[in-house]
This record gives structure tokens, sequence and C-alpha cells, in this order.
């Protein structure tokens, strides 16, 4: 557990390297769309990050399944590192679409289902941290941030539905996510190239940054038993 | 655990555990009605709390006649959920303070009697704070808030909104930072919750049509089903020691 | 959409785009850098303290030790 393992030190420089080559795929390699200039080269990483995160945070509402069942803490610094990396992730993503919406809806922010179910998604993560930070003891902590998690996991549907309700007709916004899917742009050869690289490196940087989360959280719970006992 | 039954002779025993069950969950409800009116600290706060709200708001955005028939719904709401924040904080606290959680942990009945004795009374409170408030709230803006439609979409959404509360609040008083968490925890969770009222109540209120309001109604259905149903099986892990 | 004949220049849009996302990326790796660090001096003072206890215990089981069984 101390010493940090090859495969993790590969893995890391490989994350770098995948980073470097999915910019650079993104930037000099894709062709530049036609409509939104050059800013639509951000898209590839703002689906990256945002395919990353939330198969995280599905990922994490498992977790917590897997946790209640068996009571292993082990699962619980997985999913802490798992909810952690996904909020960084789901940050870029979320700054990325505001980046790009700035010159292609008008507008630095909507309130359209995705966007508002965004923000909803990532405060109910940041809340999750801010719960875990008012409990000391290991097996409560655990406990709840797997009842957290899965209530907040589940909640996100709802809150894409419910949201569906309101800014329902907002004719550019349409216009906009269908862009995102595949719409009002197609992707040429060199975008889908650029597209399926980020996905692919933003995957690898994920587990890389997973991995190393992981090892960080089985230091931490190895400190927290150390200061038990020392206390007695 | 209740009465496993599984004797061949176990329905009287089945239908006893289930007695026993509601017993318990009555038996919780009552205590908390009876020490609130014995010292009114949790519906006088939650009511003056909610005065204050609708005061705050009627200036914030000078509810004129005009203003007043498109944002109703969205002030009474608002006024609901932060009230609803302070009784369930109070309620829960109350019982942490008190070690009567502790006490409830003992006794021997399911867990979830517990939950559903806590969500029964917090959403007692909660609905009578809304049954006072909508009179006061109709007499002052002179619009007539009771109707059946308004008054069911609130009995639903606060359901909802109590579900996931009680559950929330047994977790928060059990933090250091207690008070403050429980809306940080609440709100984004209970945002579908809010919306779909706050949408369905408007509708009533504008007179729009049924096919309008039955998708905010049925949402308001689904998440009442799903959240009481988690709730109620996550209860136990948020209160076991 | 809009339907303009030249491709507005969104360059600096793109540049900004990509500079907080390595921003982003770059705090979250030190944060857990710094994190690592931490805890890495954490666990040598708390291996310290335990060795030193563990000493000191040895040092007065020899001395006493009948007395710090009484005690247990």
């Amino acid at each position: 557990m101390n010493k940090k393992p090859l495969a993790l030190k590969i893995l890391d420089l490989v994350s770098i390297v995948l980073l470097i080559a999915a910019t650079y795929l993104s930037i000099f390699v894709a062709p530049m769309e036609r409509v939104m200039g050059n800013v639509q080269r951000v898209f590839y990483f703002h689906v990256g990050t945002a395919w990353v995160a939330l198969i995280g945070f599905i990922f994490t509402a498992a977790l917590s399944v897997i946790y209640l069942a068996t009571k292993n803490l082990k699962w619980d610094r997985i999913q802490v590192a798992a909810v952690e990396v996904s909020v960084v992730f789901f940050l870029i993503t979320i700054i990325l679409g505001s980046i790009w919406a700035r010159p292609a809806w008008n507008t630095w922010w909507t309130w359209d289902p995705r966007l508002t179910t965004a923000a909803v998604v990532e405060l109910v993560y940041i809340a999750y941290f801010m719960l875990r930070q008012g409990l000391d003891d290991p097996n409560k902590r655990a406990n709840f941030s797997a009842v957290y998690a899965l209530i907040g996991g589940l909640s996100a549907p709802i809150t894409f539905f419910s949201i569906r309700l309101f800014r329902t007709i907002h004719p550019v916004v349409i216009a906009g996510t269908n862009a995102e899917a595949e719409g009002s742009f197609s992707m040429s050869g060199g975008m889908l190239q650029a597209f399926f690289f980020a996905l692919f490196a933003f995957t690898v940087i994920f587990i890389d940054l997973f991995w190393n989360r992981i090892r960080l959280g089985e230091a931490q719970a190895k400190v927290e038993e150390m200061k038990i006992n020392a206390a007695y | 655990m209740a009465t496993k039954a599984s004797h061949p002779n176990s329905l009287s025993k089945k239908e006893a555990a289930i007695g026993g069950y509601f017993k318990a969950i009555s038996a919780i409800i009552w205590k908390d009605v009876r020490a609130e009116f014995r010292s009114w600290e949790l519906l006088s706060a939650m009511l003056v709390f909610s005065l204050l709200a609708i005061l705050i708001f009627n200036f914030a955005l000078e509810l004129d006649v005009k203003t007043r028939q498109s944002v109703t719904a969205g002030v009474l709401w608002a006024t609901f959920a932060f009230a609803g924040t302070l009784g369930l904080n109070r309620s829960m606290s109350i019982e942490k303070d008190r070690g009567c959680l502790d006490g409830l942990l003992l006794a021997p009945v399911d867990r979830s009697a517990i939950y559903f004795g806590k969500f029964f009374s917090n959403l007692a409170f909660m609905l009578i704070v809304e049954a006072i408030v909508l009179p006061v709230y109709s007499v002052l803006y002179n619009t007539n808030l009771f109707q059946p439609g308004l008054i069911a979409i609130i009995l639903l959404g606060s359901v909802g909104y109590t579900s996931v509360g009680t559950l929330l609040a047994a977790m928060s008083v059990q933090t250091r930072t207690r008070d403050v968490l429980l809306p940080i925890l609440l709100f984004p969770v209970a945002f579908a919750v809010l919306l779909s009222a706050v949408k369905a109540s408007g509708g009533f209120l504008n007179g729009a049509d049924f096919a309008e309001i039955s998708f905010p109604i049925n949402l308001l259905i689904v998440y009442d089903i799903i959240f009481i149903a988690i709730s109620f099986m996550l209860f136990d892990a948020v209160v076991e020691e | 959409m809009f339907f303009q004949e030249v491709t507005p220049d969104t360059s600096s849009y793109m540049i900004a785009g990509f500079a907080i996302t390595f921003l982003v990326l770059a705090a979250y790796v030190a944060s857990l850098y710094l994190r690592d660090r931490n805890l890495k001096q954490d666990i040598d003072t708390l291996t310290e303290l335990q060795k030193a206890a563990e000493a000191e215990n040895l040092k007065m089981d020899k001395k006493r030790a009948p007395k710090k069984n009484a005690e247990k």
C-alpha cells in the first residue's frame, strides 16, 4: 500500500500523454466547424468529461447498494474516490458547456433541463462531501454517505423530468442540445476521430485519478486508525 | 424486527404483528403531538417564520395584482420548504438531544415504524402550518386559495418533501454541522418535488387545463412513492449504532 | 442556429476552455499530491509516536511489571 505500484506510475504517464494527444487532435487535427468556429473544439472535452462523470455517478449509486449490503468500509473508500473524481470532471463539463454556450447561444447559462440537472447533480455531490465532513465515526460516515448518494442518484432522473415541465420550448437551446447529440453539426471523419479519442483519453484519465484517489483514501483510513490507537 | 410469522396458524400472529406495528407508529405520532401541544416550540417557530417569509416576499417581489398571479405558487412553496426544514430540524434535534432517539431504538419495534411515526408527525406539523398560512395568504392578497385541486397538490408535495426530509434530518442531526446541513442536503434532492408542486399549484391557480398539469401531478405521485419506499428501506442504516 | 456566411472567430473562447480544463485538472492533481504528502507525514509521525510509546511501555514494564498488571 505504501509504495506506488508500477502499473499506476505507468498509467499516470499514459494519462498525461493521452491528454496531450487528445488536445492536439481536437485543436489541430479535427476540422473547424463552419458555423460555430473554433469554440466547437471544446465539445470533444465537454462530452469526454461528461461521459466519465456520469458513468462515475451511476457507479457511485451501485457502490451505495454494495456498501449497504456488505458494510465493508472498502466500498466506502471506493465510493468517495468515484464521487470526488466525478465531481471534478463534471465541473469541467459544466464550465466547458458554459464557454461553448456563450458564442453559440449568446448566453453563459440557460435554465434548460440538461444544464439545470447538471447543476443540481453537482450540488448533490458537493452536499455529499459536506455531509462527510460533519462525521467522525468511519462506519456512520460510510452509512450516511451511502444513503445520501443513493437518494441523490435516484433523484437525478426525476429532477431532469421535472425541469422539462418548465423550460420546455426554448428554441435555441433545443437546437443546441440536439447539436450535442448529432443534430446541427454532423461530424466528419476528423471530428469523429477526435471525439472518440477524447472519450477514450478521459476514460483512462478518470481511471488513473480514481486509482490514485482510492490509494489516498486508504492512507486516510490508516491515519485515522493510527490516531485512534494512539489515543489509547 | 417484529415477530416473524411462519407458524401454520400464524394468521393471528401476523395480525398481531401488524397491529403492533401500527400501534408503534401511532404511539410515536401521539408522543410528538402531545409534546408539541405542551411546548408549542415547533409550530410557533414554523408559523412565525412563514408569516415573516410572506412579509419579505411581499416587498421583495412587490406582489401587486399582476405579479401575484404568476408567483403565488412559488412564494407559497418557497415558504413551505423553508418552514419545513425548520420543523424537520427541530423535531429531530429534540429526539437527539433528549436521548429519545436512543430510547426509541431500544424499543422492540421495527425501525421502520420509527420512520413512519416521525414521518407522519412531521407531515402533520407541516400540514398544520400550511393550513394556517393558506387562509392568511388568502386574506392578505384577496385571492381564494381554497381549491380542492390546490389542496391535493399541497398534500402530495408535502408528503414527498417530508418523506425524504425525515430521513435526511435523521442524518443531519447526528453530524457536527447539524442544523446548517439539512437544507444543503435536502434542497438538491427535493428539487424535483418542489418544482412539480409549484408547476401544478400554479396551474390550478391560473385555471389551466387538467391535461397541462397532469404531468407534474404524476411526477409528484411517482416521487412520493419512490422516496417513501427508499427512505423506509434506508432508515435502518441511518439510525443504527 | 444562426446563418452566417463567415465563420465567427471564437478562438478566444476555445483557448479559455482548454486553459480552464487544464487548470482544473492540475489543481485537482495538486490537491491529491498535497493530501498524499500530508498523510505520509502523519503516518511517519504516528509510527514514531507509537514506537516511542512502546519503548516507554517496555521500560515501565521492566521497572514495575506486577503493578502494571494489577492496574489492568
